[in-house]
């Protein structure tokens, strides 16, 4: 499997390690309570089909990117930098 | 007064060296490493007259070469300075940039031979495009599990940094996919 990566170029998967749903990136606020927070570090979607996800480039520039995946056919749609995607939704 | 003795990653007095048909391989105790990092904001520093290079770029000007690790981030090299404080005089050519030494935690290789056979070598070696490791590009990959900055400095040269723990490991994989690459050249 290759990984599209934004600043490198297509790698090999065997030089990332896999985190889980990008989703992980949206910490509740401090003040959310426990309930938000339960939900963020326990509760994830299983999608059959587009997921985004945490992959890291460990043995590359260790950079963590946002890899959206089709779970049915491990189609890669494209990746970006996760810094990117926090700087967008900041 | 303790006698201590300088060796050579590959516990050597000397540097290794090999040569196999068109490829040699040497060792280069010789060359300081030191890794440069820009704080949040900063620009970047031209140390030495030597620009940084973008992604996968590698740059060299003056006896320095620097290739790009990661965003912000690179390594910079100088040939024949592994026994003076190469970092110290890096961070003063990079005011307000990190810099930390990085010399003894590495081991370098270096492969030469013609572009074909270098190539032939990367083919084998590391899972890469080939434009990757096009002359004056450098990255950071996986080679027999273990991980190493593979740096083509021109045409006719492929230097492997690896973990100077595993430089035995490291020297046993180049020697071999040298040696059956070219088993069969030689007549």
């Amino acid at each position: 499997m290759l990984i599209p990566h934004p600043l490198l170029g297509p790698r090999d998967a065997q030089e990332f390690t896999y985190l889980g749903d990008a989703a992980l990136m949206n910490r509740p606020d401090p003040a959310a309570g426990e309930d938000a927070f339960c939900d963020h570090v326990y509760l994830r979607g299983n999608p059959a089909g587009v997921h985004r996800e945490l992959w890291f480039h460990e043995q590359g520039d260790r950079s963590w990117l946002v890899v959206t995946r089709n779970t049915l056919t491990h189609e890669i749609l494209g990746a970006e930098l996760a810094t990117d995607v926090a700087r967008r939704s900041e | 007064m303790t006698d201590l003795i300088p060796m050579t990653a590959l516990g050597g007095a000397a540097p290794r060296s090999r040569r196999h048909g068109a490829l040699s391989l040497v060792e280069r105790p010789d060359i300081a490493l030191a890794s440069l990092a820009l704080r949040r904001g900063a620009v970047a520093p031209a140390p030495g007259g030597l620009v940084l290079p973008g992604p996968g770029g590698l740059a060299s000007a003056d006896g320095l070469a620097a290739f790009w690790t990661g965003p912000g981030q690179w390594m910079v090299e100088a040939a024949g300075q592994a026994e003076a404080d190469f970092a110290a005089a890096l961070a003063a050519m990079a005011p307000g940039c990190s810099v930390t030494e990085q010399t003894d935690g590495w081991a370098c290789f270096e492969v030469a031979g013609d572009a074909a056979a270098l190539e032939a070598l990367a083919e084998r070696l590391v899972n890469l495009p080939a434009a990757a490791l096009a002359p004056g590009r450098a990255t950071r990959t996986v080679l027999h599990h273990m991980g190493v900055f593979a740096l083509r400095r021109d045409p006719g040269c492929l230097a492997l940094w690896g973990m100077r723990s595993a430089a035995g490991s490291l020297w046993h994989a180049l020697d071999q996919a040298a040696l059956r690459l070219t088993a069969f050249d030689e007549t």
